[in-house]
């Protein structure tokens, strides 16, 4: 794989995605707002956790069809 | 001494002794077998001794505790940088870094950069990981000492030599399977402890109203910004940057395994964290944050508080899983380090297997030992100490990995520039302290970066040969070739 094509790579596109939701987290901060009694900042954290992984599934699928399709 | 919690604790300790003992004989018929298990495991085994290995004393009674201590934000931070450890190293080096063929960090550093590169990054391992002992030894020396009844330093002293005797025994072998069970038991543990948690407030709305009631403060973001992001970034490479993390790579058969190995793992570990925000609002319903000396004993208390004796045994069996399980890796890194890397390559290079392994088992005793003396008086809270290993090892390593595998341009004056530049920026800010605790990668690991890419720039740049191995790290190729030439 060239250099320049390695910006397409699947894992340079998620690690982006993963960046910007991390920091979309961290800019915003809405440490002042509360749901149920916890900073809102607290849980947007929180739900990021389901989002990392559907990155990681996302990462796995992409990888295996390119092989695959490679191969073919 | 509580009888039947130290029965079980015993009987955990004997049956993880005995699986070392067990893959004495395969982990030292060769090198390969001792530090990557001979390249062969599978993506279930792999998952869970990944997750094991990552899940330490920190994601159970550090965050716990200090999500009841310092708010639930605080255990949020955690899992937010500690979930992503998985898809970051997914996506930037599981791969990529099993097709290298290699077996240790500090191995690939050479195959990248070449030998200066090399030592340095052994150095830089055998100190990151002979400090992250510290943190795990303490857990496990507060867990012994509250349970067995025995002092604090019999307790460190007496654990510490458990899990060395298995780790040096079976090797990769040993650990991978013992983290399997480890990682189960943790992951059952913790799920039963949730839902008793549950049940005994009437569902999980209620639970959270008991913990306010309680712990006005449990909701909110009691610490300054920098300390979170802080946090969030030294967890978010750990899985990178941590020789004990890679190593399990190296394990995998193929890169195919290794990459659905860290996919799973990633779903045990976010299991873990969403447990863990329910068993730290159990805590701070108990209210005993502040009868507490130590904040890091919260979550043994929360297990006694709403667990039976016997169950609590197990869970506690389970905290000292993840504790041993982490530590294992550790002093597995630091052997490999010394034995494989300095020794075989620049002391005695026709030095027999059996020799390596030998030295490697020596180097074993000697870093838990010095671990054990560190650990009697420890310097911090669980928590801190792991945040300051994770940002030692990202300001060190960090960006001359990533660069390594993904900038062909990156040559040995950057690598070099980059570890140490970004070691000794770190090192100074937890000397000095100017900022709050656990930030100090804000500033170290961008200095690493900056230096790698501008010493790279400024010197020549890598030879043809190299740029082509850079290539080989992302081509698709069956990576059976590659590592029959690495093994044979």
């Amino acid at each position: 794989m060239k250099s320049k094509s390695r910006l397409f790579d699947p894992g340079i596109i998620l690690v982006s995605i993963l960046l910007i939701c991390a920091a979309v987290v961290l800019i915003w901060w809405p440490t002042d707002v509360y749901l149920m009694g916890i900073s809102l900042a607290g849980w947007l954290m929180f739900s990021s956790y389901g989002i990392w992984f559907i990155l990681a599934v996302i990462y796995v699928v992409w990888k295996e069809k390119q092989s695959k399709t490679k191969n073919n | 001494m509580q009888i039947l919690e130290t029965v079980i604790l015993g009987v955990y300790l004997v049956l993880m002794t005995l699986m070392g003992i067990y893959f004495t004989k395969r982990a030292h018929s060769s090198e390969n077998d001792y530090w990557t298990a001979g390249k062969s495991i599978n993506t279930f085994v792999g998952a869970f001794a990944l997750f094991a290995a990552l899940a330490s004393s920190s994601s159970l009674m550090g965050a716990v505790g200090s999500g009841v201590a310092l708010g639930v934000p605080f255990l949020f931070a955690y899992g937010f940088g500690a979930v992503a450890i998985l898809p970051f190293t997914l996506f930037l080096v599981s791969g990529q870094i099993r097709r290298s063929g290699v077996n240790t960090l500090p191995e690939f550093f050479k195959q990248r950069y070449g030998q200066t590169v090399q030592i340095v990054a052994v150095f830089i391992v055998v100190f990151g990981m002979t400090f992250y002992m510290v943190p795990q030894l303490t857990a496990s020396g507060l867990i012994g000492s509250h349970v067995l009844g025995i002092d604090y330093k019999t307790a460190v002293i007496v654990l510490g030599i458990g899990f060395t005797i298995y780790a040096a025994l079976g090797g990769m072998w040993a650990i991978t399977y013992t983290d399997l069970i480890q990682g189960s038991v943790m992951l059952i543990g913790m799920l039963v402890l949730s839902l008793i948690i549950l049940v005994q407030h009437d569902g999980f709305s209620s639970l959270i109203q008991d913990a306010l009631a309680t712990s006005p403060n449990f909701g909110d973001v009691t610490q300054p910004w920098m300390s979170y992001f802080g946090l969030f970034l030294a967890f978010l490479w750990f899985g990178i940057v941590s020789p004990s993390a890679v190593m399990r790579n190296f394990a995998s058969k193929d890169a195919k395994t290794a990459r659905r190995s860290a996919m799973w793992s990633c779903l045990l570990y976010l299991l873990i964290f969403a447990f863990g925000f329910i068993v730290a609002a159990g805590g701070a319903s108990l209210g005993i944050a502040d009868e507490l000396n130590n904040q890091d004993m919260i979550f043994v208390s929360v297990i006694e508080s709403y667990m039976s004796p016997l169950l609590a045994g197990i869970m506690l069996a389970g905290l000292l899983a993840a504790i041993m399980s982490s530590a294992d890796a550790m002093l597995l890194a630091i052997s490999a380090g010394v034995a494989r890397d300095i020794y075989k390559e620049y002391i005695n290079k026709n030095a027999s297997e059996s020799t390596v392994t030998k030295i490697g088992f020596v180097v074993m005793v000697v870093a838990s030992i010095i671990g054990i003396i560190i650990a009697i008086n420890p310097p911090q809270l669980i928590a801190i100490m792991v945040g300051w290993v994770g940002g030692f090892l990202l300001s060190s390593f960090g960006f001359p990995l990533i660069l390594g595998i993904w900038w062909n341009r990156a040559n040995k004056a950057g690598a070099l520039a980059g570890m140490l530049g970004g070691a000794f920026t770190f090192l100074l800010l937890v000397i000095t302290k100017p900022f709050s605790l656990v930030s100090e990668p804000i500033i170290a690991a961008p200095v690493s970066l900056i230096l790698v890419i501008c010493f790279s720039l400024l010197t020549q740049p890598p030879s043809l040969d190299i740029r082509n191995q850079v290539n080989q790290y992302h081509s698709d190729d069956d990576e059976k070739s590659n590592i029959k030439k690495t093994v044979g």
